[in-house]
């Protein structure tokens, strides 16, 4: 994920701003790390520079599958 | 929904286009690409959607193999500018999001959301053979965007409404993303008429863009509903998902209740 797209990023549930958690970067972008929504106590995994920002039911129910 | 659940839909949608994904090539159309595919048959080049749809300077411009399920090219209707901010539904393997991305230019930006992480892949690997520098993919729903509220300019889409189970939520978050005065440039399948329970009922058909288009009225007037204002249909083919191929989720006899339309609508300033 690209820093400088972050602005327009959101919390998919409250629409709220996002908390950046960066773990792992290249001179690019983002690799592993995080998007923290304070309002929500919900946390969005970004994982090979993506960031999953799928509703948190929905992505637990894909893990279920997988 | 009447008998279906939406989550039910979504998982099966999901599941299909990851698939999909995993195989770069459609079901629901054939399979399209900027180069002949050198497993297709010669009628199915001659006859390529991508061919019909994107014009030859297009796909020319990219220079990668790139698969794309789409029914009508919203780029080449949405007169975009440089420096615009493009968000594509159901971005695939990222053919639309490229086209804008050489419209708005190094100073905007496009970011493509699907939600089947294998779309988000195959789009990302795209991006980076195309060196796109002012393209991003994320994972997310169409009904749920994580998009900053009045932060885009364009939303375009390519044959991708019709799979969600909830229209009216889709369309007031495309509202909402918008900057005011922004723009709403999508093709779609639409229905005239009718069509019979078993389709609206079949999985298959869903994930094949016919069980869940909308009737062209009922369509606009969700898009009127959302905040819309001057809502309308700019271009319509009833030559949709190459309806002549096989396997195309169109069944036979249906084609002439079946459209792909592109529609316009502007959020007031």
């Amino acid at each position: 994920m690209k820093k400088d797209l972050m602005e327009i990023l959101a919390c998919p549930l409250c629409k709220g701003p996002l908390q950046l958690n960066a773990e792992e970067e290249d001179e690019k972008e983002v690799v592993k790390g995080s998007l923290y929504c304070a309002s929500c106590s919900v946390s969005y995994p970004i994982e090979d520079t993506i960031p999953n920002l799928l509703p948190p039911e929905v992505r637990n129910q894909d893990r279920e599958v997988a | 929904m009447a008998k279906r659940n939406a989550g039910e839909i979504k998982k099966f949608v999901r599941e299909r286009y990851a698939s999909i994904a995993r195989r770069q090539s459609a079901s629901c159309c054939p399979p399209q690409s900027s180069e002949a595919a050198s497993c297709c048959t010669p009628s199915a080049q001659e006859t390529s959607p991508a061919q019909r749809l994107y014009s030859k300077e297009e796909l020319d411009a990219l220079s990668v193999n790139i698969t794309s399920m789409g029914c009508g090219n919203p780029v080449a209707l949405a007169e975009l500018r440089p420096g615009e901010v493009v968000l594509d539904l159901g971005s695939g393997g990222g053919l639309d999001c490229f086209l804008a991305a050489q419209r708005v230019g190094p100073q905007g930006k496009v970011i493509g959301l699907d939600m089947t992480l294998e779309m988000i892949q195959l789009a990302r690997a795209n991006a980076r053979k195309l060196s796109m520098d002012n393209v991003e993919f994320r994972l997310g729903e169409m009904e749920h965007m994580p998009i900053e509220s009045g932060s885009v300019d364009v939303v375009i889409s390519n044959c991708v409404i019709n799979l969600s189970p909830d229209k009216d939520a889709v369309f007031q978050e495309v509202f909402r993303v918008l900057k005011p005065g922004g723009r709403l440039c999508v093709s779609d399948i639409v229905t005239h008429g009718e069509l019979p329970p078993q389709i609206r009922e079949d999985l298959e058909q869903w994930a094949g863009c016919v069980a869940g288009a909308l009737d062209e009225k009922v369509y606009l007037d969700k898009i009127r509903a959302a905040g819309f204002e001057k809502a309308r249909v700019d271009w319509v083919s009833h030559l949709v998902c190459g309806e002549e191929e096989a396997g195309c989720g169109i069944e036979a006899g249906l084609g002439d209740r079946i459209a792909s339309v592109t529609v316009k609508a502007f959020k007031p300033s």
